[in-house]
């Protein structure tokens, strides 16, 4: 009787530390041997005695408050690597209390030190706050999660040798078990590393960590398409440029050196280069190219989608705007142009711009969708002669329902807030998303809703149409993003993994990929093709709101709702620099056309312009020094009130960017 | 343990029907309640990101719930983050005020116009990277000048010189315009609606900044030019006070060439040439306007107020001057506030009193004009010092005198008035010889009678209409009689002050004795005029 119930404190206390194994083998041996019992007692009173003396929940206090204190002086050399331990056990303490059902406890624990936290984790101790009973711990995602994986954290040999010691000496075996069944640790060799705000530092990720890693180092192939436009304006200016060959000469110095750093760029990306090499079409491609082709990084790579083919004409236009292109730097910056939606009521919810910045679309709470024609503002009354006659038709009706004259197209066929909206390449269709779960296909020319694509179970956030147009990308509270072409209402491709609601969507330059931004603070690369997840960007301390590529298609920047605007390396996976400066949301990120500089759209009513080139050296030059170095902010547009709520530049480098004027006060 | 106490759950359960609600259900129900009300919290936070807005309202609440497939709440719809209302007498406790509407008002009411339709506007953020200065955009901080301009001389020559360059300022066509046009009606039509409106668009437009120095040269050289165009000096001054007003003009840089034209019109000697030309008020309008640049750029300009106050000092004391210039500098130095007023003027006022006192006599001044100006700087001065011992008095109800505490401090009040009157007597009789110039038995016999008139009956006595500045022969004898009852007034005060002090009074009463003193000084030398400057209850106090 005696020894059932030793053997019933024996698996509890092992069931409790997460020993399953021990636990197994455990009771294989006492099935084996039952008769060998008189030591066993022994053992058992003292296991007996020992969980007894730990079942108090003030031991998780006191053990928290001895790491503290001990963190707290410890060296100054060793303890910012320490004070990362800190917040796993903080909140695997507070879990474990509320688990056990020691709900005062647990609010007086997590009053007590939340302070230490608040700093760099405001979001998530908000989240936890609410946790007041067990069952909570079971039904909320964030804490399931967090219950589910382990904390990593890079610490060099030495502090952790000084923790263990430790812990070890105070006996506080409390928290050393959370810390083995919590945290995982990246033991360096040498000196603790200098940068104590090394965003990877501490990182946790849905899976394990393995799993993350594995995630980040399948290549991907950010070259551009082949046969782009682009490369087709430079073959032609080569073709005009031969009879200047001085000028020509000129180009190919530049051109080196724009080799070089391709060369640079491919020891980055080694694994991508490789599988280059593999894929014989792209690699020919790459061979047949002229020498004096002025595109530097990655080899072309071929489109994974049937791409539609543009019209001829619109091809036209499009190399007309190349060619007549401003080249920007940081000496030269854009002009910016600002559309400012009056008497919007607070009603506003997100806008958008056309790529040649002629047309706005604007979408509203009471879920309609206006879109304003910007090149006919000017010029009212002879616009009615120039539209075409379904236009004017289509326009008398809009106009005889309003009542008045209207300066705008109105769109209505939502049954909720429309949150996006966004633009085809040629500007003849607008899609919209909205929080009835839909999306809708509407025609600019024809003032009318084509198609609504049913999809989704809960409202869209955000819709994108790709760089060629035909295939959308959208993404929804349902924590699905999803790919769609025109021509089909079911979604092509869904892409599931992230934690919490999929908050932005944006495309790749060369449409092989789609990046996303979420609430549970990752950004994820997803492959078009396969539907896979091939990168997931660790950083950022807020829910993303905004993306933006590089034309080149090598970085990535992403912004969040404290104003971080992150740039990544896609090939690496890496944070280049985290640009700090905005106080608020940033709605709207841009890069300019040639991918010189970016620009980004705030709720603290700026425009700010980043220099990208500076950035991305800068982080050169730390990765080989190790030293931090930000990227240089190059002007700050300050609008009276309004905040930025969508930038965009058009191919000839005009910067576009559009708000609602927010009333002062 | 919750947030939510159990009260509220027990309420909320009432509200619904259930009304034998156990404690312990509360208890466990409130921190399902927390955890709900933070998750559906958060989903709101996620559609008011969404909508692109930083301030959460009751539709991102609705939204959020309507995610949760829970039936929204409705009634809270708004256009805008609601506004609570702090309840009287409560710490935390909130509410959303609710106004009852007459239902006859609505009915009444004449319908709401239209709300204005959504539009857009187009501007220029910046060209080229450079914010160009237009009303559309924020006011640009600085003009900066090119620096590169300088470097790139002292590289070409090598030489030590320093050669400045001529600042390249842009002047946009528009904004020549707008000079020039405001310029014309401030020189000939000051009258017209159109320069009203000229002065509030300089008082509001944004994007002025540029024309500053334009505005600052202009007005310094038409001041200059135009002492006799009073006209012309009003509109002038009006226009500096426009540029004041303006939020977004940086005007520092350009007060040392503003000063001088504005110090101008206030103590110039003539202003305008016609005899109908109110100069006065033109006085008082710029000395309200030197007052309010004081008070502006006071803190950041350390020597403005010193500056300005020597010279409006200088023209005060100077009795060579002229009757008007006087009057400006008392206008100047009134408007500069209370303090002011009693560490420059009071000090002086006396022997200021003694020069103005025969201007301002029928007898001894024959002409009008000059008698009408110094009856001017009477009232001025009146004035100047009411509202000093106004402010003065105004500090004192720090006690809030519970009554037998007034009631001693006014028998105390009374015992020291009548010691004084006591004192005055005896030193009259023990010490004749010493006074001097108001030593005949006449006199004194009229200031043992009048003295105590006035101090117990200034109620009874209509305020004499002094600050009219009616010339009434009357107040300008009793004017008289007081200047002279003025010194003897001083030696007695010597003496109670000295009682008190044997007395060993407090503290706080010898700070009330001082500005009783300065009150009996003042009302010695202006009469009941002053007396319209105390409240009720200081005079009942002092009396």
């Amino acid at each position: 009787m005696e020894e059932e119930k030793i053997v019933g404190y024996v698996t509890a206390f092992l069931k409790k530390k997460g020993f399953t194994q021990t636990e197994k083998i455990f009771q294989e041996e006492f099935q084996h041997n039952k008769s060998c019992s008189s030591l066993e007692a022994d053992i058992g009173n003292h296991l007996l005695a020992f969980s007894q003396l730990e079942t108090g929940p003030a031991r998780f206090h006191d053990g928290y408050s001895k790491l503290r204190t001990w963190t707290y002086s410890s060296l100054d050399l060793y303890k910012h690597e320490l004070l990362r331990v800190l917040y796993p056990v903080f909140i695997h303490c507070f879990m474990d209390l509320v688990a056990k059902g020691h709900l005062q406890e647990a609010r007086n624990f997590f009053n007590t030190f939340r302070e230490d936290h608040e700093m760099m984790h405001l979001r998530d101790l908000q989240k936890l706050e609410g946790v007041l009973s067990p069952a909570h711990l079971q039904e909320m995602e964030f804490a399931h999660s967090l219950r589910q994986s382990k904390f990593n954290i890079k610490i060099c040999e030495y502090s952790n040798e000084l923790l263990l010691q430790h812990l070890h000496s105070t006996q506080s075996t409390t928290i050393l078990g959370i810390i083995n069944e919590h945290i995982n640790f990246q033991v360096t060799p040498g000196q603790p590393s200098l940068i104590s705000d090394d965003p990877e530092a501490v990182t946790l990720t849905g899976s394990s960590q393995e799993a993350a890693n594995q995630i980040n180092q399948k290549e991907i192939h950010w070259g551009l398409l082949e046969d782009s436009l682009e490369e087709r304006l430079e073959k032609s200016g080569a073709f005009l440029s031969d009879s200047e060959k001085g000028e020509g000469e000129a180009k190919e110095g530049e051109n080196d050196e724009t080799k070089k750093r391709s060369s640079e760029g491919g020891k980055q990306g080694a694994s991508a280069k490789k599988v280059k090499k593999d894929k014989g079409g792209s690699a020919t491609g790459k061979s047949a190219k002229p020498e004096a082709n002025n595109i530097p990084a990655a080899p072309r790579v071929k489109p994974e989608l049937a791409l539609p083919v543009m019209p001829t004409e619109v091809e036209q236009s499009i190399l007309e705007d190349l060619r007549n292109r401003v080249q920007l730097s940081n000496v030269a910056l854009p002009s910016v142009s600002f559309y400012t939606f009056i008497n919007t009521h607070n009603g506003l919810s997100c806008s958008s711009i056309s790529h040649d910045g002629s047309l706005i679309a604007g979408g509203f709470s009471d879920s309609s969708l206006k879109v304003w024609d910007m090149a006919q503002l000017g010029q009212q009354p002879a616009s009615s002669l120039l539209q075409g006659e379904n236009d004017t038709s289509q326009n008398e009706q809009l106009l005889g329902q309003g009542g008045g004259k209207r300066q705008y197209t109105l769109f209505q066929g939502h049954s909720g807030p429309v949150y996006a909206a966004s633009f085809s390449p040629v500007g003849d269709f607008i899609l919209s998303s909205s929080a009835d779960s839909t999306i809708r296909l509407w025609s600019t020319k024809l003032n009318a809703n084509l198609v609504c694509y049913k999809g989704h179970n809960y409202p869209v956030w955000d819709v994108q149409f790709s760089p060629v147009g035909h295939y959308f990308a959208s993404c929804s509270h349902d924590r699905t993003a999803r790919i769609w072409s025109m021509d089909r209402i079911q979604p092509l491709r869904i892409m599931a993994g992230h934690l919490s609601d999929v908050d932005c969507v944006q495309w790749h330059a060369n449409c092989n990929y789609i990046a996303t931004g979420s609430s549970d603070k990752t950004v994820r690369l997803w492959d078009v093709q396969s539907g896979e997840c091939v990168r997931v960007f660790v950083g950022h301390r807020g829910m993303i709101l905004s993306l933006a590529m590089s034309p080149d298609g090598r970085c990535m920047a992403s912004g969040d709702e404290d104003g971080t605007i992150m740039m990544w390396d896609l090939s690496s996976g890496r944070c280049l620099t985290p640009l700090i400066g905005h106080t608020s949301c940033v709605w709207s990120l841009g890069f300019s056309s040639e991918g010189s500089i970016l620009a980004s759209g705030s709720a603290d009513c700026t425009v700010k312009l980043w220099d990208v080139n500076s950035s991305t050296k800068v982080s050169r030059i730390e990765e080989k020094g190790g030293n931090a170095n930000r990227l240089r902010s190059l002007k700050t547009l300050p609008t009276k009130s309004t905040p930025v709520y969508s930038l965009r530049f058009s191919r000839r480098n005009l910067l576009f960017a559009a708000g609602a004027l927010a009333k002062s006060g | 343990m919750s947030i939510v106490p159990n009260e509220t759950i027990q309420v909320i359960a009432e509200s619904i029907g259930i009304n034998n609600l156990s404690p312990d259900v509360a208890l466990a129900v409130a921190p399902d309640v927390e955890y709900f009300m933070r998750q559906i919290m958060q989903e709101a936070i996620k559609c008011m990101r969404h909508s692109r807005r930083t301030t959460l309202t009751a539709d991102d609440v609705d939204a959020a719930l309507n995610l949760k497939n829970v039936e929204p709440i409705y009634g809270f719809a708004s256009g805008g983050p609601l506004r609570f209302k702090r309840a009287v007498g409560h710490r935390d406790l909130f509410y959303i005020e609710d106004k009852d509407v007459d239902l006859n008002d609505v009915i009444e009411a004449s319908l709401p116009k239209a709300p204005l339709d959504t539009a857009i506007t187009c501007h220029w953020l910046a060209i080229e990277g450079v914010q160009p200065a237009i009303p559309e955009n924020a006011p640009v901080e600085v003009i900066s000048a090119p620096a590169d301009a300088k470097k790139l001389e002292q590289k070409e020559d090598n030489l030590p010189v320093d050669i400045k360059l001529p600042v390249k300022h842009v002047l946009s066509r528009e904004l020549q315009l707008y000079f020039d046009k405001v310029a014309e009606l401030t020189l000939s039509e000051s009258d017209s609606v159109l320069f009203k409106e000229a002065l509030v668009s300089l008082a509001t437009d944004s994007g002025l900044h540029p024309l500053v120095p334009y505005f600052t040269c202009f007005i310094a050289d038409e001041v200059s030019r135009g002492l006799n165009n009073f006209p012309l000096l009003f509109a002038l001054m009006r226009v500096v006070s426009s540029l004041l007003q303006n939020p977004h003009i940086h005007i520092e840089p350009y007060l040392h060439q503003l000063m001088p034209s504005v110090v101008t019109c206030l103590v110039a000697k003539r202003l305008g040439s016609r005899l109908a030309d109110n100069h006065w008020e033109l006085r008082d309008f710029t000395a309200n306007l030197v007052a309010s640049i004081c008070k502006r750029f006071g803190p950041v300009y350390g020597n403005l107020q010193s500056r300005l106050t020597k010279t409006l000092l200088n023209a005060f004391l100077d009795p060579k001057k002229a009757m008007t210039q006087h009057y400006g500098a008392i206008q100047g130095l009134g408007a500069l506030g209370p303090n002011v007023v009693r560490l420059l003027l009071l000090p002086n006022l006396e022997t200021y009193m003694r020069l103005l006192e025969p201007e301002m006599l029928l007898e001894k001044q024959k002409n009008e004009m000059k008698r009408h100006e110094a009856w001017r700087v009477y009232g001025a001065l009146l004035r100047a010092a009411g509202q000093c011992i106004y402010d003065r008095l105004k500090i004192f109800p720090t006690f809030p005198s519970p009554p037998h505490h007034t009631v001693w401090k006014t028998n105390a009040k009374v015992l020291t008035s009548a010691r004084k009157r006591k004192a005055s007597t005896e030193q009259l009789e023990q010490q004749p010889p010493l006074k001097k110039a108001a030593a005949d038995g006449e006199s004194r016999a009229v200031i043992m009678n009048s003295s105590p008139v006035h101090k117990q009956g200034e109620a009874v006595i209509p305020a004499s209409s002094v600050d009219d500045s009616i010339i009434g022969s009357s107040s300008s004898a009793q004017m008289k009689n007081e200047t002279t009852l003025d010194v003897q007034v001083r030696n007695n005060r010597g003496d109670t002050q000295a009682l008190n002090t044997s007395a060993a009074l407090a503290q706080v009463w010898k700070d009330e004795l001082n500005s009783g003193r300065m009150l009996v000084s003042l009302f010695e030398l202006f009469g009941e005029g002053i007396l319209s400057f105390i409240r009720a209850p200081e005079m009942y106090m002092f009396l």
